[in-house]
């Protein structure tokens, strides 16, 4: 046992997945689906190599200087794991990896398919040192079909999973979602992939399996309608985004520039449907409803049904011109009020100052005690009633827990740690 | 659907039954989950108040009917449909029933609507006690904005998807979909599955308060640090990326797109490779990652003439035999043709009564052991009442009719 008593990961003894180990090799495409399962309890092992894990290097950084303990990214996507080092490049680290493989419910892989082999991690390798655990394998394409080895990045495969042509414009075409949306949704669905797999050991006698996880397939599920609008009427939805495409149809635009930013409202901002004479009232009670006040278009649009284009053009002006001079949150509130689904369009700082999540007391408080700073991360994604989730704390240095992790789990002493370790094996 | 899914292998959700209480995109789409990998899911609607998404399309032959909308049919494979009234009193006590014997109860109304309607899950935990239930509503059952209503459009605004979506100088026009209903249905279902392996091993049920807005927060990646430790916003780029150079989606001579993507030297190299290493690529400011990243303008105007005078396949060849990620920006069309998704076959072809055959979406993962996927075409309104009241809850032929004189079943 180690005398030297980490702060992090903060322990969970009442999550959901408590008592499970999970072993973390993940690039961008597998991290926060083990974060994840952190949080709901389990033990996650992030894997590096003596130099750090490759994604240490990916911006931005903390005060925007680079380094490998000062990645944002890292911080986001590997909070509350331990971290080993070991060289999978030499026998002796594929040796302990793999009697870590031994303990473990779960491994999260993300190597191109076939290329593995060389450094112990080949999924069919890991089912046979341990029958039990569930091997899910991120990669790009899915482990075969032609396009398996193609390289790609989260742009790759926004494009090839089609959600770009979603988007953009006919001049500037297609476009992606900064944040990386094809990473995430990887992820996320890989977690689902994961935890199935896990519930299923329940009916094969414990018996682990492989979860075979496809980029292009989860961005191919966030394709809206577009899938079925072919399958159907054979029409490409398509961009520009600000005025979505369903069904074949193109919608009048839905984001209205505010005094302050932008508002996103439901089709004709609930001028149309159920809530368009209360919401026809509000503009009038500042004379800014223009000819909609009149009783027939009041009755036009009191029923959903297709208008003439002109016609679409002068409820969305006086839509446009009612916004422009007043601010986003209070035209959400009056909206909203009326019976209209509107939202504020919101940056990063205005989601962590949003009333609705501190009122939820959203927020955590992490702790980094090694630069003896706390920071704000995002909260509880769910409230579970009898399993609730946690933050567990920073992300870990590089080999925090190697003592602690190679004592613990193989029994390895502390000189023969250190012995690793001069060895260049960890 | 059956306890034991297609050609005789096991199915994770063998035996468990789900009463599906959700409507729209997100709530049916996490049941579809558990239906997808064996589950008997049991979607409860009503045909005085019918589902959303059954009224808009793009519906079978243009023809607008609550069977013909594949909309709907997506989110809803794999399940039963039953039809009840909720608002009648034996309506409510059919529901009960039919909890009573489920292991799973999904609902997305309006948070107070079961209160009201005195199914909560305090009520429905007395009829069955280790019952996992999840609510999942746009922004959860309490605070100011728990009443707020909305679609997946919108939400993608609150929840930062628009303001990180656009060009630098143009307005946050978000991804062109409803982007968190495609997002968050696999948040939740990791909260739900995680509560079921929980019940699994201990018999525990529990609730699950989940807000589709603050799951979606965790799709941000570090965005919200940047914020909270840097006290810098990130910006929407168009198609550049902080840290990659080239980075973007160029326009093809017949008119389609590919994208590029070098985010280290050696795709550099092998991107300079496949466009035959024009002197433009050797000058001093283009040899390193760091100040190519202020010289894309010029970057992507040389890689806009380059793919000017090439097919998209063509330009995607040169980039793929480098070994440098990139790809076509594939449209719906293209995406049923494309070769890998068939290899794969992501998209299921199921049979519908009305609708004919078309096409699921499928899970992103295949599972070598206990494989899933969509099993049956989406119910038509009320298809399964008769089997599943009879059947499974164990209405008599005349408490049926008596059911249906009343209007219990609508």
């Amino acid at each position: 046992m180690s005398d030297r008593s980490p702060g992090v990961p903060l322990p969970h003894a009442n999550g959901a997945l408590t008592g499970y180990r999970v072993l973390d090799i993940a690039d961008e495409k597998g991290q926060l689906c083990a974060r994840l399962l952190a949080e709901l309890g389990a033990d996650v092992i992030k894997v590096e190599p003596r130099g750090g894990d490759r994604t240490r290097a990916n911006g931005p950084f903390f005060r925007n200087e680079e380094g490998g303990e000062s990645s944002l990214f890292w911080w986001t996507m590997n909070a509350g794991k331990r971290s080993v080092t070991c060289e999978l490049r030499t026998e002796q680290g594929r040796d302990l990896f793999h009697r870590l493989v031994g303990s473990a419910d779960v491994v999260i892989e993300t190597g191109a398919p076939g290329t593995s082999k060389s450094i112990g991690t080949d999924p069919r390798m890991l089912a046979k040192i341990n029958r039990d655990a569930v091997v899910v394998s991120i990669t790009n394409f899915g482990q075969t079909g032609p396009a398996r080895n193609l390289p790609a990045t989260d742009i790759v495969g926004s494009a090839m999973g089609g959600h770009m042509y979603l988007n953009g414009s006919d001049e500037k075409g297609p476009l992606r979602t900064t944040v990386p949306q094809a990473y995430a949704q990887a992820n996320l669905q890989a977690a689902v992939g994961a935890v199935i797999a896990l519930y299923a050991r329940g009916i094969t006698g414990g018996v682990g399996q492989h979860v075979d996880v496809s980029m292009q397939e989860a961005m191919a599920n966030a394709m809206d309608n577009a899938q079925q609008t072919w399958d159907i009427l054979q029409i490409n939805n398509r961009g520009p985004g600000s005025g979505r495409m369903v069904s074949g149809r193109q919608g009048p635009r839905y984001i209205y520039e505010t005094v302050d930013g932008w508002v996103a409202a439901l089709s004709f901002g609930g001028l149309m449907g159920p809530a368009s004479n209360a919401m026809i009232d509000w503009l009038a009670d500042s004379g800014e409803a223009g000819p909609l006040a009149s009783p027939e278009w009041r009755a036009r649009l009191e029923v959903v049904s297709p208008l003439e284009e002109q016609e679409q053009k002068l409820v969305v002006g006086v839509i446009e011109q009612f916004c422009r001079t007043r601010r986003k949150d209070d035209l959400v509130r009056g909206a909203q009020k009326r019976g209209a689904g509107w939202a504020p369009v919101y940056s990063p700082r205005e989601i962590v100052e949003s009333e609705q999540l501190d009122a939820r007391d959203y927020w955590v408080q992490v702790h980094h005690e090694d630069i003896g700073e706390t920071f704000i991360y995002p909260g509880a994604p769910w409230k579970l009633s009898g399993t609730p989730w946690k933050q567990r704390g920073r992300a870990p240095h590089v080999g925090e827990h190697n003592e602690e992790v190679y004592g613990e789990i193989l029994g390895i002493d502390r000189d023969e740690v250190a012995s690793l370790r001069r060895r260049m094996v960890i | 659907m059956t306890s034991n899914g297609s050609n005789g292998k096991v199915s994770p959700f063998a035996g468990l039954r789900v009463a599906d209480l959700s409507w729209v995109g997100v709530g049916p789409t996490v049941a579809k989950y558990l239906g997808d990998h064996g589950a008997e899911v049991i979607r409860v609607e009503s045909a005085t108040s019918v589902e959303t998404l059954r009224r808009a399309g793009p519906f079978t032959e243009n023809k607008p009917h609550h069977d013909n909308s594949g909309y709907y049919a997506n989110f809803n494979s794999s399940k039963l449909g039953i039809t009840i009234n909720l608002k009648t009193e034996k309506g409510k006590d059919l529901l009960k029933r039919l909890v009573a014997i489920s292991d799973v109860v999904t609902e997305s109304f309006t948070p107070g609507t079961l209160t009201k309607l005195g199914l909560d899950y305090e009520v429905l935990r007395k009829v069955r006690p280790d019952l996992v239930m999840i609510s999942m509503p746009l922004f959860g059952q309490t605070g100011p904005w728990a009443q707020y209503m909305g679609y997946g459009h919108v939400l993608q605004a609150a929840s930062g998807f628009n303001h990180l979506t656009g060009w630098p100088d143009g307005e946050p026009i978000g991804t062109g979909v409803a982007y968190t209903d495609f997002l968050v249905p696999h948040v939740g279902a990791l909260a739900l599955v995680s509560a079921l392996d929980y019940r699994r091993r201990t018999g525990r049920g529990q609730y699950i308060d989940f807000s589709q807005f603050e799951g979606a927060l965790h799709a941000l990646g570090p965005a919200i640090l940047e914020w909270t430790a840097n006290g810098r916003e990130a910006v929407r780029l168009g198609n550049r990326d902080p840290e990659a150079a080239p980075h973007g989606s160029y326009r093809c001579k017949d008119g389609r797109y590919i994208v590029i993507a070098c985010f280290t030297e050696k795709e550099w190299e092998g991107f300079r490779a496949a466009i035959g290493r024009p002197d433009w690529t050797d000058l001093e400011r283009m040899r390193r990652k760091w100040s190519r990243l202020t010289e894309q303008k010029e970057i992507d105007r040389h890689i806009d003439f380059w793919c000017g005078e090439r097919t998209a396949a063509q330009a995607f060849k040169a980039m793929r035999e480098q070994g440098v990620p990139s790809g076509i920006v594939k449209s719906p069309e293209e995406m049923h043709r494309d070769p890998q998704l068939r290899h794969r076959g992501h998209y299921a072809l199921l049979d519908h009564p009305t609708m004919g055959s078309r096409t699921y979406d499928s899970p992103a993962f295949r599972l070598s052991k206990t494989p899933g996927g969509p099993a049956k075409a989406a119910p038509l309104l009320g298809e399964d009442t008769e089997r599943v009241l009879k059947g499974l809850i164990g209405i008599t032929d005349e408490e049926f009719t008596e059911l249906l004189v009343e209007g219990v079943l609508e």
